[in-house]
């Protein structure tokens, strides 16, 4: 009896294709679900990094602070003395720009000038960790006696540090 | 058929109803991932604001410190030594926080040469004081550096600022010396002592406290010696070395016609306050205020041993002191009229 029923609810076909369809649709919806699932957690996880990156970048840039101790110039030689007085470690010389204060004029650009104590030895990592000081050598540099210049340091991390000297 | 037997029969069509399932499920999932998907990101977002804010903050508490730092750095002098640069200076933390200084820089605007000492360790508590004198002052290597040039310095900070050493009231010191002279003399320090013997040696009794000298009170036997504070301020800043010949001595107006003097040669006295029986000539530094003795009746020259000296008179008596001496190279001679005494006895 009951052999004969089962055979007779496997011949209805309207009722068999409707469960079936059921358990596909909700098989794809939950694949997909969990397809945009992942997928949304990867884009969201590669922004965090990039906000994270950013957000470090400028916390960073923040902490720097150098202060110029002792700018001398002298026979085509401008000597820059420096000391970072800020919180953060490895602080590193990227570009150095002369130009006169009074109306701006760019005299000359120095790219990663080489850092050394002020005894001369040379500093072995190029950066200035917190309270230590160093200083480089611009050369050669033709500068007009008694007039006011302008110097401006950018660090690695892009912060910007200016310091006005006559000559 | 009744309302409520209606509504349950709906309901139990509904519920028998499979049509539309599959959405309920993605609604719910997709509803549920941006539930999740935002919640994190805004609570990461706003750890990472407040992590930057808390940067700002100490940056700002760092400027705030930076420009409340205020320390004095004044009598600054310069005594330039086979290319040693000597810096004496009274310092003063007047701000509400801790400074500790790391480099000195002197620069000499004579030569435009510069140097620098960056192995300072000195912390100032607020409202410290500091008097780096003698050979605690501070040693910077220059190159050619003289005494008669003109420096400038400056103390960096460990916090960066620069505090500039002031030289107070240097001008007017220097004009004074060209006017009247280059000695000075402190009269809040002006002493005497009583001299006793005590086995061979003279002593001055009291030593180095002694007494007021304005009102000497005269011992029946012995002597008496004055000491006077004397601080070099020449414009040049040369040394000055006083000779033998230098002499303390009063006029008493005993007759109108008839003064009186009593006289005290120069002397040098140990730090037992022991009157040396020869005299070794003394220096006043730039500067530098020097204690100089006079006790002697006779010049410490040649053969002359110290001989103690008494007042011949008593009262009022205006005191000069006659300084002979050199100022660099050359001979130099001074006379200050600085005091008046009283003598009793």
């Amino acid at each position: 009896m009951n052999l004969k029923k089962a055979r007779k609810r496997l011949h209805e076909r309207c009722a068999i294709s409707a469960v079936i369809s059921n358990v596909i649709l909700a098989g794809a919806v939950i694949t997909v679900s969990f397809v945009v699932l992942f997928w949304a957690q990867y884009r969201s996880s590669a922004y965090n990094e990039q906000y994270s990156e950013a957000m470090n970048a400028d916390i960073a840039k923040l902490k720097e602070r150098l202060a110029f101790e002792y700018v001398f110039y002298d026979k085509a030689n401008l000597t820059v003395y420096l000391l970072n007085c800020g919180t953060i470690d490895n602080v590193t010389v990227q570009t150095v720009y002369i130009y006169f204060s009074g109306n701006g004029t760019l005299v000359k650009v120095f790219s990663s000038p080489t850092l050394t104590y002020f005894n001369d030895t040379q500093i072995a990592d190029q950066d200035l960790d917190r309270g230590e000081e160093g200083c480089f050598v611009l050369s050669p540099l033709s500068l007009e006696t008694g007039v006011n210049y302008s110097v401006r340091v950018i660090t690695g991390r892009g912060s910007t540090f200016e310091y006005t000297f006559i000559t | 058929m009744s309302t409520h037997s209606s509504l349950r029969k709906d309901l139990r069509k509904l519920i028998a109803n499979t049509k539309g399932f599959s959405s309920v499920i993605g609604t719910t999932f997709m509803v549920l991932v941006m539930l999740v998907l935002a919640t994190s990101i805004f609570l990461w977002t706003l750890s990472q604001n407040t992590e930057y804010f808390q940067s700002v903050k100490e940056k700002n508490q760092l400027e705030v410190d930076r420009l409340n730092e205020k320390l004095s750095a004044e009598n600054v002098n310069y005594t330039a030594s086979d290319d040693v640069v000597s810096v004496e200076v009274d310092l003063k933390n007047e701000g509400p926080l801790s400074v500790h200084l790391t480099t000195l820089w002197v620069l000499d605007t004579t030569i435009r040469k510069y140097g620098f000492n960056d192995t300072l360790n000195i912390n100032l508590q607020p409202g410290e004081k500091l008097s780096i004198k003698g050979t605690e002052a501070i040693k910077v290597v220059i190159e050619n550096a003289d005494n008669t040039h003109v420096f400038s310095s400056w103390f960096i900070t460990t916090r960066g600022n620069a505090v500039p050493l002031e030289k107070e009231g240097g001008l007017i010191v220097a004009q004074v010396s060209a006017g009247i002279g280059s000695i000075a003399m402190d009269f809040n320090r002006f002493k005497y002592y009583n001299v006793s013997k005590v086995g061979s040696s003279y002593i001055l009794n009291n030593y180095p406290q002694g007494s007021a000298g304005y009102v000497v009170i005269q011992p029946a036997s012995g002597g008496i010696a004055f000491q006077v504070a004397l601080t070099n301020y020449d414009p040049s800043k040369r040394n000055i070395t006083l000779y033998s010949g230098s002499v303390l001595f009063t006029i008493f107006p005993v007759m109108p016609q008839q003064p009186r003097g009593s006289m005290w040669y120069i002397v040098n006295v140990n730090a037992n306050g022991v009157i040396s029986n020869t005299y070794t000539p003394v220096n006043l530094t730039y500067g530098i205020e020097t204690s100089v003795f006079f006790a002697s009746a006779v010049e410490l020259k040649g053969s002359n041993t110290f001989t103690p000296a008494l007042a011949s008179y008593s009262g009022t008596a205006p005191v000069n002191l006659a300084l002979i001496g050199s100022l660099g190279n050359d001979y130099y001679g001074q006379n200050i009229p600085f005091v008046s005494i009283y003598i009793q006895g």
